[in-house]
């Protein structure tokens, strides 16, 4: 008789305006899956996902976490895209302990929500943003050498959490920025954000956003006819800004834990693996970063388990916090990447800048590209 | 000043993608006193239909006909199956519910097809911004002022001077009487609705290239919209116009000068103090109701 599956919730929206992010996730934990039980699962056991659409909705994600414990028993959820739904939903998890790994989501208190609890069962393969707001100013105010920059947040939770983050990064290089505007979800018009950063003087635009209000921020200054360099977090690299924002997108840059190209043997499979699968257009994954991060997370997972030799949710937490052989990833080889006090699989050095370029996210520093085949590890 | 020549330009331009999607609203309540919940996946269904024409080789120009009879069609379906029995039964609120019920399902139905991403819709004119006093305007954003302002003229023009557009008007001032004249009133208010969602799709096609295209697009536009219809008068097309470009310029003086965080605020206060003021609307004509 076979033994019964292992059964993993997958909770990302896969619909909506961050379904690029969500939906490439999925197929990427769909990929590592079917890979795990074809090579025989997880001690004999095969993996079985059980996916919700959360739509990016708070209620909904909450709805879904309460359906993953009390009637599909999954042993632990990967996933969370929109850090406002991750927020509403691990309390269900960390109280009926089981682990989740957050293999999207960037709004750094995530991981710290139950910093004050004994037992802290939510973990993250992501950078985190104070990780990327840092980086966003050392490539605007370091490397490029501007002093007077905007920053244009949109009025969500992660924006809001994203714009702090900034302002903190700045503050710390003695900068305050010259423009602090918002915007709302499904705003048309971006004329009074620009022209506010525009006559402040303003000689780049630093983002916090997701794709299709990003891409009315470009096609904004299109309008104007100001251009200046658009740096901002890794929501940049989502397809539907590449593809509205079009040329006016171009030069965009951001941090990127994962840049679809194949500089190791193990990203080239599995970018090829996934282009055969999936079939995305013009064989360009909406969002390269959430599919390789949604890989490694079930990968991590499933050391987790096997070390554990059991699905109990506390043993799978110890044994994440304490893995003893090292995970080979496609963002990076995961040596120890949890501790007991560290849920965060993702440091500082892993991110490196991509730039948006004729419709795709390719390496902005060359030195960044000569350098990518040497899988960067967690310091 | 050139600060200001650019947001008025701006906020002109929203107001009058608002101004074309409100104006579908008053269309209906001068028929038949109800309104078209759905207006805003109206315009969603135009832009999309629009988008696959486009894409599968029509000219923008050829297309736009093609949207405008399917919103035609599409409208008149509405009033058929969701207006029609609630006027029968003469409830006061039916078509309401009935109206939001058929936008959703439109807009689900419009998920299954095209899915729930963001679309960028080809501009049919160049997308670099011409010099005007100053101000950089956008090729596309003329075109939607030029295209609305047409639409309305000829909407108003054919309540005016034909004899089609006599019948609607009759129907509006007093529904039974013009029954009893002969009109078909039944058919004046199907017409109606079908003329409403046919220049909510074409609204759609026109404003596109400027807002991105895809299923939630009507949901923000159509409240927009709606402030806009009750600001102005519901029984006004002038004072749709103005009501768009008043909400429009608020919005893109008050994100500059106050904050853009209070971007909406204005808008809305506006409506309130309109409601408070003159329930009517700005250029809205009051009507001593009998019961």
């Amino acid at each position: 008789m076979a033994a019964d599956p292992i059964k993993i919730g997958v909770d990302g929206p896969f619909t909506g305006g961050s379904s690029s992010m969500g939906v490439s996730m999925r197929d990427g934990v769909r990929l590592a899956a079917e890979e795990i039980n074809k090579s025989g699962g997880v001690m004999g056991r095969q993996i079985q996902l059980v996916e919700r659409d959360d739509e990016g909705k708070n209620e909904r994600g909450v709805q879904i976490a309460q359906e993953f414990i009390n009637k599909e028993k999954v042993v632990a959820v990967v996933g969370y895209i929109n850090t406002g739904v991750a927020l509403a939903s691990q309390r269900f998890f960390q109280d009926a302990k089981i682990p989740v790994l957050n293999n999207v989501a960037t709004g750094s208190i995530i991981t710290h929500q139950f910093d004050k609890d004994p037992e802290n069962y939510v973990f993250r393969n992501a950078a985190h943003d104070s990780i990327q707001a840092p980086m966003i100013v050392e490539e605007a105010v370091t490397r490029r050498g501007y002093k007077k920059v905007a920053i244009l947040a949109d009025s969500t939770n992660y924006g809001q959490l994203g714009r702090e983050d900034l302002e903190k990064a700045l503050k710390a290089k003695g900068i305050t920025p010259v423009a602090v505007e918002k915007f709302n979800i499904k705003d048309v018009d971006m004329t009074a954000q620009l022209l506010k950063s525009k006559e402040a003087g303003a000689e780049a635009v630093l983002t916090y956003g997701i794709g299709p209000e990003l891409a009315q921020i470009a096609n904004g200054m299109t309008k104007l006819g100001w251009k200046v360099p658009i740096i901002g977090s890794w929501t940049l690299a989502m397809a539907n800004f590449i593809d509205n924002a079009g040329p006016g997108g171009d030069g965009a840059r951001m941090p990127q834990t994962f840049i679809q190209e194949p500089t190791t043997p193990k990203r080239k499979a599995f970018i090829d693996n996934f282009v055969k699968t999936f079939k995305p257009k013009n064989n360009r994954m909406d969002s390269p970063v959430s599919a390789a991060q949604g890989y490694d997370s079930i990968y991590l997972l499933a050391a987790a388990i096997k070390q554990a030799g059991n699905t109990e949710g506390p043993k799978i937490k110890a044994a994440l916090e304490d893995l003893k052989t090292p995970v080979e990833g496609v963002v990076t080889t995961y040596t120890k990447p949890f501790s007991k006090d560290d849920h965060d699989a993702i440091t500082a050095n892993i991110p490196v800048f991509g730039e948006v370029k004729g419709g795709r996210v390719i390496f902005a520093n060359a030195e960044d590209q000569k350098s990518a085949g040497t899988v960067r590890l967690k310091k | 000043m050139q600060i200001l020549t650019q947001l008025i330009f701006s906020g002109i331009a929203l107001g009058m993608i608002y101004a074309v999607i409100a104006f579908g609203y008053q269309l209906t309540f001068a028929t038949s006193d109800t309104l078209n919940f759905g207006q805003g996946d109206a315009l969603m269904l135009g832009a999309l239909v629009g988008l696959t024409l486009v894409g599968l080789g029509v000219n923008y120009w050829l297309m736009i006909p093609i949207v405008c009879l399917f919103g035609a069609v599409q409208g008149a379906v509405v009033e058929r199956i969701g207006v029609r029995p609630a006027i029968k039964i003469k409830s006061e609120f039916g078509w309401i519910m009935s109206t939001i019920a058929l936008g959703i399902i439109f807009k689900n139905v419009a998920e299954n097809v095209w899915g729930r991403d963001d679309l960028k819709f080809p501009s049919p004119l160049p997308e670099s911004p011409l010099k005007f006093l100053n101000a950089n305007v956008l090729p596309m954003e003329i075109l939607v002022v030029g295209g609305a302002l047409l639409m309305m003229l000829a909407v108003e023009f054919f309540n005016r001077k034909t004899i089609y557009g006599k019948a609607v008007v009759a129907t509006f001032n007093d529904r039974d009487a013009a029954k009893l004249m002969g009109i078909n009133t039944g058919l004046v208010i199907t017409f109606s609705y079908a003329l409403s969602s046919m220049t909510a799709a074409f609204a759609g096609v026109l404003i596109a290239p400027l807002t991105l295209t895809g299923a939630t697009m009507g949901a923000v536009l159509g409240l927009k919209a709606f402030a806009v219809a009750i600001i102005g008068g519901l029984t006004s097309g002038m004072g749709i116009v103005v009501g768009g470009i008043i909400l429009g310029i608020a919005e893109t003086t008050t994100g500059f000068y106050l904050s853009t965080g209070y971007k909406d605020v204005p808008g809305l206060v506006l409506l309130l103090i309109v409601l408070a003021v003159r329930p009517a609307g700005l250029f809205g004509k009051t009507a001593i109701k009998k019961v």
